[in-house]
């Protein structure tokens, strides 16, 4: 590299324009958190890929141990919240502020509802006997794996349900834009997304 | 951002979007009723539930509507250092799966140096 070129090397100035995504930096920030939220959902997936594939012993049959109509009702309610989130930030963008408040609404009942099936789910499977370390099922590493994966996006949900609960208070005072609304939105719908893949690697597969 | 600039009704997306998440939910649930080859099952599984991602993704979270640059950071980040954290550990499990099988009692000699 010739000393010239060396030299505007040394000069340039960043090239991306003021907003190179385009968005708000509250927006652009929550991205950001969403992605590297992701990941910590990612290395917990494939850590559980791993245990999967490097134990000898049987994994166990999730009809044995879960009821899958149960699971799947519960995806049901965490697609349905999404539906009303989405619609949330609709409302919100419109100045409707009754619809928003209704929307909010209902994706709390539906984050609870959610929780409540969770501690269901919880219980029922403690009480037949799984832990961390052991469980009557097969491979001792299910119940870590269950018990890690589901509890992460269960205190997921309630980062998510306090989230809500906090932005309909304001939302209600007057104090939350529309912007507030559309980056608890964002949270919401990435608790959604990560529990597809939870539904499918761990209930299904 | 230009979601909510469109005429018609602003809430159908989210609606068409639940009656389509759905609908693969319902595939996905009942997919192995049909006694398909395990590896097609597995194969048909991922793709519906990267295709629910992505509906997620583009819908519900609107990034359809966001730049390119935006997308491009969020996809290129999560997926493939998702798959390159999955392919560089999980071909491990095989080794550990070898060791456990060798007797605790009767450890392998190391083998000779020459």
């Amino acid at each position: 590299m010739s000393h010239g070129t060396n030299a505007a090397v040394m000069e340039a100035h960043w090239g991306g324009g003021a907003a190179p995504f385009g968005a708000s930096w509250q927006k652009t920030m929550m991205w950001i958190f969403i992605v590297t939220d992701g990941l910590l959902f990612s290395g917990l997936l494939c850590a559980y890929g791993f245990l999967r594939m490097a134990t000898e012993a049987p994994w166990p049959d999730r009809t044995k141990v879960f009821s899958i109509g149960f699971i799947a009702f519960m995806t049901f309610v965490l697609i349905s919240s999404s539906a009303t989130m989405g619609s949330a930030v609709t409302a919100s963008k419109l100045g409707d502020r009754k619809k928003t408040t209704l929307f909010l609404l209902a994706t709390i009942v539906g984050a609870f509802t959610f929780l409540g099936c969770q501690a269901y789910e919880w219980t029922e499977i403690i009480h037949h006997g799984a832990r961390l370390t052991t469980n009557p099922w097969g491979a001792p590493q299910f119940g870590a794996s269950f018990f890690i994966l589901t509890g992460f996006h269960g205190s997921h949900v309630v980062s998510g349900a306090t989230i809500l609960i906090i932005t309909l208070i304001r939302h209600l005072m007057g104090k939350t834009p529309a912007q507030g609304v559309e980056m608890a939105g964002l949270y919401w719908h990435f608790v959604d997304l990560v529990w597809v893949f939870i539904f499918t690697l761990f209930y299904l597969v | 951002m230009s979601e909510t600039a469109h005429g018609g009704n602003p809430y159908k997306i989210y609606f068409w979007t639940w009656v389509g998440l759905l609908f693969i939910t319902v595939a996905m649930l009942l997919a192995e009723k049909f006694h398909m080859p395990r590896w097609f099952l597995l194969a048909f599984l991922l793709v519906f539930m990267a295709l629910k991602a992505v509906v997620i993704g583009a819908n519900f979270m609107h990034l359809k509507y966001e730049k390119t640059n935006l997308q491009v950071v969020v996809g290129v980040g999560l997926v493939v250092t998702t798959l390159i954290l999955f392919f560089f550990i999980t071909p491990e499990a095989a080794h550990v799966r070898e060791k456990s099988t060798i007797p605790m009692t009767a450890p392998a000699a190391a083998p000779a140096h020459h």
